[in-house]
C-alpha cells in the first residue's frame, strides 16, 4: 500500500485551476488581454510549482503526498485523487515549465495572427488537463483528462497549424482517441476485476495496486493499457501520426506536444503497465525492450533522411521516446532512472529543437533542411542555444541528455554486452543525426547576403529559451538534484510492485 | 353470490401512482378540445402554454407518485425507479420540444394545432409504455406512441419527404406492431399470463413457446429502436419529420421503446441467457457497424444523425447482452443521455433550419463557429458526447458499457465497440473540423430567436456535460432503478 500524505493546502488542485481560471479570463475579457492574462496565468503556475518543489518532502518520495481526495461517484469509487510521488513530481514540474514558455514562445510567434483569444485559451487548458494527468491517482479520471488533452491540440494543429494541417489534425485526434479506446476497455475491465477480487467496483489506483491477476487475463490487460500508451509514446509501428502533427503544428503546438505530451505515455507506461501488471511486464519485459531499441534504431535511420527541419526534429522524438521505453523495461534501478530523466530532459531539448525550428522559419520562412545551411552564422546567441541543445540531445557529457543514455547503456549491461552494445548503436546513430543537424545548419556556406540581416534572438524569445538552457545544464550537471526527486518512487515501484532487488 | 364476488375484488386504483400520467391525459384532452375552439391566433399563444404548464405540473407530480411504489389497475400498471427516471427526463425533453417547435412550424410558413395534442397522446403512450409489464398494455402503449409518431412525421403536408417518410414508418411500424403482439401471444401461450414477470419465473413445460414469443417480441422491438436489418424505415422517417419531432422520436421515441426490452433483462433466466446474450450481442453487432459505416458518407445533417441513432441503439443493444446489474445500469444511463444528447444535436438543427437558403447538407456547417458562435459550441458539445470525449455523458456511457462487457467477459463485442466507435470518429470530428477549422462558405443567420429556445439549449448542453462530471446526481436515479428489479 503506497503511503498517502495529506496537504494543508491544494496545491495541486490550484494549480489546475489557475490556468483554466485565466483561460475562462481570456474568454471574457478583450482580446489585447488575452497574452498578458495567460502569462500571468502559466507563471502563476509555475511559481506554485516552484513553491510544491520547495515543500515537498524528498525523504519520503515513495509517498504521494499533498493528496486531495474528492468523491465523484461512490458505487465505483470514482474519486478525483489528485496527489504527487516523487514520480509525478518532475513530470508536473515539467509541464508547468514548458508550458510556461510554450506561451511565452507564442507571444511574439508571428505565426499565430488570428484567433488570438482560442489560441491561449487551448495552450492554458491544456496545462491544466495535463497537470491533471500527472496527478490523477484515480485511474478514470486519470483517462479522462488523459483525452481532454487531445481536444486542445486538435484546434492548435487544425487552426493554427501549417499546410496540411487538417490533415495532420484529422490524423492525429483518430489515432489517439481510437486507440485509447482500447485502454478505456482496460480501465473498465480491470475494475471489474476488482470487482471479482473484492466484492465492489473500483477505479482508485491504490485499491487496484493490490489486485493479483491470472497470467492470462494480466498479459490481456497489460497490452490493451500498451496499444493506447504505444500510439502515445509513440513506439514502431505506431508513429506515424507524430512525423505529421508535428510537422504541421504551430510551434507552441509541436513543444508542448513533443516535451509533455509524449511524456504521458511513458509516465503511463511506468505508473500503469508496470505498477498495475507486474506479471505481465516481466513476463512480456524481453519484447517490450526489444520494441524500444527498434524504435530507437528505425527512428534515428528516418531521421537522417528527413527534408523537414520539423520532421527531422519529430522523428529525432520518436528515437529519443525509444530509449526510455527500453530503459523503463529493463526494469532495474539504473533503467527506470535513466527513463525517468531522459523524459525530464527530453521534455527540454526537444522543446528547445522545435522553437528553434520556428525560430528560423520566422527568419526564412522554410522548414526545407537545404535552404537552412549556415543559417545561424550571424546570430552568435542563438547559434550558442543551438549548440548547448544540440550536444544535450545528442547525449555529451554535461549535456541533460547524457545521463538518460549513459544509464541505459549501463542498465543493460546487466542483462549482456549484446544488449548494452544494441543501446550503443542506436546512441551512435542518434549522435550522427544531431551531427548532421548541426552541420547544415553551423558549417555549411550560403549566400550571406541574406543572412546578414538576420536579427539575433531577443527578449520573449530568448526568455522562452532561456527557461530550458538552464534545467539542460543543471542535469548534466547536477543530476542528482533531480534523481532526489524520484528515487525513492523508483524503488518502491522495483521493490513492492515488481518484488525485484 | 357471484355479483357480491365480482364487486369484492374490484380494487380502487391508487391514482396516486398514476398522477403523472392522469395530468399528462387530461392537459392531452383539454389541448384537443381548445383546438377545436379557439381562434388560429389564441391558439398560437394558449396551445403552447397549455402544454407547458401541463407537462411541468406532470413533472412536480412525479414528486409525489415517486414516493410510492406497486401496482395498480389490477397489477396493469407499474409504479417504479425506472419509470419515475424515464418520465422525468421525458417531460423535461418534450417541454424543450415545445420551445423550438412554434417558431420551427412559422418557419416553414404553417401552424398545427394538431401538432400540441398529438406531442401529448405521445408523451401519454411513452410514459405508460415505460411503467408496465402488462403485455395488453405494453400493446395499447405502444401504437398509442406508434401511431402518434405516424401523425407527427407527416404533419409537413406540403412536404414530399415528409409524407414518404412517414409512409415508410407507417408501413414497418405497423409490421413491428404485429410482430410484437404475436410474440405476446406466443408468451401467453406458454405460461398462461399477461404479466411478464409471471411468464418469466413460470416454470413450464412448453419451453419453445417462450423462445418463440420472445423472438417475435424482440424483433417487434427491434424494428421500434432501429436495429439493423430492421432499421430501414429510420433515416426516412428522421429526415422527414419536422426536426423538433425528430428530436423527439430520437430522444423520448426511443427511450420508451426501449424499456419494455429492459424490463426483461433481469427475469431471463439463467439456462436462457447464452442465447438471450447471442441474439442481442449479435444485432448489437451489425447495428452499430452498420449505423456507424453508412453514416461516413451522408451529406445530409439529418440523416447523418439519424444513423448515428442507429449506431447508439448498437451501443446499448451491446449492454442489454448482459443481464446483469451492471449491464442494466449502462444501458439505463445511456438511453436517458443519449435522449438528452440526441434532442440537443436536433434542436440546434432544428435552429439552423429557420436561416434563410439553408439546406441541411453537412458541407454548409463550414465555419459555422464564426457566424453563430454559441450554436457552433453546442453542436460541437453533442458531438463530442455523441463520440464519447469527456468529459461528457457519451463517455461515461461507453465506460458504463465496457464494464458491463468485461463483466461478462464478452470481449469480442468490446472490440466490435472500440472499432465502430473508432469509425464514427471519421464523421463526428469531421462536423467539428468543418464548423472550427474551414472557412465560412456563406453567412447563416437564425431570424428570430427567442429565450426559451437558448434557456432550452443550455439546459441540454449542461446536463450533457454535468450528468458525467457529477454522475451522482443521476446515480441516485439509475441505482435504485437497476437494483429494484433485479432483487425482486
Amino acid at each position: 500500500m503506497m503511503e498517502v500524505i495529506k496537504g494543508t493546502f491544494p496545491f495541486v488542485s490550484v494549480s489546475m485551476l489557475v490556468p483554466a481560471v485565466s483561460a475562462l479570463l481570456v474568454i471574457l475579457l478583450k482580446e489585447r488581454y488575452a497574452k498578458a492574462i495567460s502569462i500571468v496565468g502559466a507563471g502563476l503556475t509555475f511559481l506554485i510549482s516552484l513553491v510544491v518543489l520547495y515543500l515537498f518532502d524528498y525523504s519520503k518520495s515513495s509517498a504521494v503526498q499533498f493528496y486531495e481526495d474528492y468523491s465523484l461517484l461512490k458505487e465505483f469509487n470514482v474519486r478525483l485523487a489528485l496527489g504527487l510521488d516523487g514520480l509525478s513530481l518532475i513530470m508536473y514540474f515539467l509541464t508547468t515549465l514548458v508550458s510556461l514558455v510554450a506561451i511565452l514562445w507564442s507571444v511574439r510567434d508571428r505565426q499565430i495572427n488570428t484567433r488570438l483569444k482560442e489560441y491561449y485559451v487551448a495552450f492554458l487548458l491544456s496545462e491544466s488537463f495535463l497537470v491533471g494527468v500527472f496527478t490523477s491517482f484515480d485511474i478514470l479520471v486519470f483517462y479522462v483528462f488523459y483525452e481532454l488533452t487531445l481536444i486542445p491540440m486538435l484546434f492548435a494543429i487544425g487552426i493554427w497549424g501549417y499546410k496540411l494541417r487538417l490533415y495532420s489534425a484529422y490524423k492525429f485526434f483518430i489515432y489517439i482517441f481510437v486507440s485509447s479506446l482500447f485502454l478505456l476497455l482496460g480501465i473498465a475491465a480491470v475494475s471489474v476485476q476488482h470487482y471479482f477480487q473484492k466484492g465492489h467496483f473500483s477505479f482508485s489506483y491504490f485499491d487496484l495496486l493490490g489486485l493479483s491477476h491470472s497470467e492470462g487475463i494480466g498479459i490481456f490487460l497489460f497490452l490493451l493499457f500498451f496499444i493506447a500508451f504505444a500510439v502515445k509514446t509513440p513506439l514502431v509501428p505506431f508513429h506515424t501520426w507524430l512525423p505529421d502533427a508535428h510537422g504541421e503544428a504551430p510551434t507552441a503546438g509541436s513543444v508542448v506536444l513533443a516535451a509533455i505530451l509524449l511524456k504521458m505515455g511513458t509516465y503511463a507506461l511506468l505508473r500503469f503497465n508496470v505498477g498495475l501488471f507486474p506479471d505481465a511486464t516481466i513476463k512480456l519485459m524481453p519484447f517490450m525492450v526489444a520494441i524500444g531499441i527498434i524504435t530507437i534504431i528505425y527512428a534515428s535511420w528516418m531521421t537522417i533522411v528527413q527534408n523537414n527541419v520539423k520532421r527531422f526534429v519529430a522523428y529525432s522524438s520518436v528515437s529519443h521516446m525509444g530509449f526510455i521505453v527500453t530503459a523503463l523495461f529493463l526494469l532495474n534501478h539504473e533503467g527506470l532512472r535513466a527513463s525517468v530523466i531522459e523524459m525530464f530532459a527530453h521534455g527540454m531539448t526537444s522543446a528547445s529543437l522545435f522553437m528553434m525550428a520556428g525560430f528560423i522559419y520566422n527568419r526564412l520562412h522554410t522548414f526545407n533542411m537545404e535552404s537552412l545551411r549556415g543559417s545561424v552564422k550571424f546570430m552568435p546567441v542563438f547559434a550558442i542555444i543551438v549548440a548547448v541543445t544540440a550536444f544535450a540531445a545528442m547525449g555529451l557529457p554535461g549535456g541533460s541528455s547524457f545521463w538518460g543514455k549513459f544509464l541505459t547503456i549501463l542498465s543493460a549491461r546487466e542483462y549482456s554486452y549484446t544488449l548494452a552494445f544494441a543501446v550503443l548503436v542506436g546512441g551512435f546513430f542518434s549522435a550522427a543525426y544531431v551531427l548532421y543537424m548541426l552541420k547544415t545548419l553551423f558549417l555549411d556556406v550560403k549566400e550571406e547576403s541574406i543572412l546578414i540581416h538576420f536579427t539575433d534572438i531577443r527578449g520573449f524569445k530568448l526568455v522562452s529559451f532561456l527557461f530550458l538552457m538552464v534545467p539542460i545544464v543543471l542535469i548534466g550537471f547536477f543530476p542528482h538534484l533531480f534523481f532526489n526527486m524520484f528515487d525513492g518512487s523508483l524503488s518502491y515501484i522495483l521493490r513492492h510492485i515488481l518484488g525485484l532487488e | 353470490m357471484e355479483l357480491q364476488q365480482l364487486v369484492g375484488v374490484i380494487e380502487l386504483p391508487r391514482l396516486v401512482l398514476f398522477l403523472p400520467e392522469l395530468i399528462v391525459l387530461i392537459t392531452a384532452f383539454v389541448l384537443f378540445t381548445l383546438e377545436l375552439a379557439l381562434s388560429k391566433e389564441l391558439k398560437k399563444i394558449i396551445l403552447p402554454s397549455l402544454s407547458a404548464i401541463g407537462y411541468v405540473l406532470a413533472l412536480m407530480s412525479i414528486g409525489v407518485s415517486a414516493q410510492f411504489k406497486g401496482d395498480t389497475f389490477y397489477g396493469s400498471f407499474t409504479s417504479d425507479a425506472l419509470g419515475s427516471l424515464v418520465k422525468i427526463f421525458a417531460l423535461i425533453i418534450a417541454l424543450t420540444v415545445l420551445a423550438f417547435a412554434g417558431r420551427y412550424f412559422s418557419s416553414k410558413r404553417s401552424f398545427y394545432g394538431e401538432f400540441y395534442y398529438m406531442l401529448a397522446f405521445t408523451l401519454l403512450g411513452a410514459m405508460i409504455l415505460a411503467s408496465s409489464y402488462n403485455l395488453i398494455i405494453i400493446y395499447v402503449s405502444l401504437e398509442l406512441v406508434s401511431i402518434g409518431f405516424y401523425i407527427l412525421t407527416a404533419l409537413l403536408r406540403g412536404s414530399f419527404i415528409s409524407k414518404e417518410g412517414a409512409f415508410k414508418y407507417l408501413i414497418l411500424g405497423g409490421l413491428s406492431i404485429a410482430l410484437a403482439s404475436y410474440g405476446a401471444v406466443f408468451m401467453y401461450i406458454y405460461a398462461g399470463s399477461i404479466d411478464l414477470r409471471d411468464i418469466f419465473t413460470y416454470q413450464g413445460k412448453d419451453y419453445h413457446y417462450l423462445v418463440l414469443g420472445i423472438v417475435f417480441f424482440l424483433i417487434g422491438f427491434a424494428l421500434k429502436i432501429g436495429a439493423v436489418p430492421f432499421h430501414f424505415w429510420l433515416p426516412d422517417a428522421y429526415q422527414g419529420a419536422p426536426t423538433p419531432v425528430t428530436a423527439f422520436m430520437a430522444s423520448v421515441g426511443k427511450l420508451a421503446f426501449f424499456i419494455p426490452v429492459v424490463r426483461i433483462m433481469p427475469l431471463v433466466q439463467e439456462k436462457f441467457s447464452l442465447t438471450w446474450t447471442l441474439t442481442v450481442g449479435v444485432i448489437a453487432a451489425a447495428t452499430m457497424l452498420y449505423g456507424n459505416f453508412v453514416a461516413l458518407v451522408q451529406k445530409d445533417i439529418k440523416r447523418l444523425l439519424a444513423y448515428s441513432s442507429i449506431a447508439h441503439s448498437g451501443y446499448i443493444l451491446a449492454a442489454v447482452a448482459v443481464t446483469k446489474d451492471i449491464g442494466m445500469k449502462a444501458v439505463i444511463y445511456f438511453l436517458v443521455v443519449y435522449a438528452v444528447m440526441a434532442a440537443g444535436s436536433f434542436f440546434i438543427v432544428a435552429m439552423l433550419e429557420r436561416a434563410e437558403g439553408w439546406e441541411n447538407r453537412v458541407q454548409e456547417f463550414s465555419g459555422l463557429r464564426f457566424n453563430l458562435p454559441y450554436l457552433a459550441f453546442g453542436f460541437m458539445v453533442y458531438m463530442f458526447a455523441l463520440l464519447g470525449v469527456p468529459p461528457t455523458v457519451g463517455f461515461v456511457g461507453k465506460t458504463l458499457v465496457f464494464m458491463a462487457l468485461s463483466f461478462d467477459q464478452l470481449w469480442w463485442l468490446a472490440f466490435i465497440v472500440i472499432v465502430s466507435t473508432a469509425i464514427s470518429t471519421g464523421y463526428y470530428v469531421r462536423l467539428v473540423v468543418l464548423m472550427y477549422m474551414k472557412e465560412k462558405e456563406k453567412d447563416v443567420v437564425v431570424p428570430q430567436r427567442s429565450y426559451a429556445e437558448a434557456l432550452s439549449l443550455v439546459l441540454l448542453t449542461v446536463l450533457t456535460i454535468a450528468l458525467a462530471v457529477v454522475p451522482e446526481v443521476i446515480w441516485s436515479l439509475v441505482a435504485p432503478a437497476s437494483e429494484t428489479l433485479f432483487t425482486r
